[in-house]
């Protein structure tokens, strides 16, 4: 069972995935998911490999949610 | 007249111990090969079919009270009995130990499978409690009850899968996969609380 949480997540099939909409943002994600829309970071870490930037998503991304 | 009754029953009674020895050597040999024959089937049986072995041991035991007692026509009646039960027990055994094999066998593929998905599982639930337990408000759906219970639910899974993990590592994958369904259901059920189905 890993330490670090967050770089587990990218080959874990037991993380869960969103999908994202038309309006999404991390925040309005994490808020969500989590109930707090602060903790999009968490969002943001977990998908750097397709992220660069936590104000640009797309629609149609799949995002790994920790 | 007299003399000759006491003849005849001199002669009859030196047929009789005649005859009995006669049967001595043979039910001795009767007791003897039903030991052997138990014998090879003894451990495979006291492991696959021990009620079953009682009632043969209780056989054998009848007979060799039979041989002490001088009861050769007995023993030897009852022989082939016993070969029959001995015989039976054997199939029983074989059968079971078979089918112990066949379940061990399933066990210990499914084992592979198993190992791999619940260490995730319990990481993925380990990441979004500790991610719950930072949040100010709880999302919907999920209650501060259900975070609390998947908390104390992670310790008992990690103990759990150590003792599943242990059964597999000493090769009783039966024990290891009864184990691990229990965790799986349990991390299925705790992850359905915490509302981690993907949208």
């Amino acid at each position: 069972m890993a330490d670090d949480k967050t770089p587990a997540a990218a080959d874990n099939p037991y993380t869960q995935t969103h999908t994202v909409q038309s309006g999404d943002t991390l925040s309005k994600i994490a808020q969500k998911y989590y109930g707090d829309a602060s903790l999009y970071t968490k969002i943001f870490e977990a998908n750097r490999d397709q992220l660069k930037d936590p104000n640009r998503i797309f629609p149609g991304q799949k995002l790994r949610i920790p | 007249m007299k003399k000759l009754s006491v003849w005849l029953l001199a002669v009859l009674a030196a047929l009789a111990i005649a005859g009995c020895a006669s049967q001595k050597g043979p039910a001795e040999q009767a007791v003897a090969s039903a030991e052997s024959a138990l014998a090879s089937v003894r451990d495979m049986a006291q492991k696959y079919a021990p009620e079953q072995l009682g009632g043969v041991e209780a056989q054998l035991q009848s007979l060799k009270d039979s041989l002490a007692q001088g009861d050769y026509k007995g023993v030897l009646a009852a022989a082939p009995a016993l070969t029959t039960a001995i015989s039976s027990l054997k199939d029983t055994a074989t059968a079971k130990q078979a089918e112990a094999e066949a379940a061990l066998a399933k066990a210990k593929d499914a084992w592979g499978p198993m190992s791999a998905d619940v260490p995730k599982m319990v990481d993925a639930i380990q990441s979004r409690v500790d991610i719950l337990s930072k949040s100010h408000h709880l999302p919907k759906g999920v209650t501060k009850d259900s975070l609390q219970a998947a908390e104390s639910g992670l310790s008992s899974m990690k103990s759990a899968w150590s003792d599943a993990s242990n059964a597999a590592s000493s090769g009783d994958f039966t024990t290891a996969m009864s184990k691990g369904q229990a965790v799986k259901d349990q991390a299925t059920q705790i992850m359905q609380s915490l509302g981690m189905s993907s949208s």
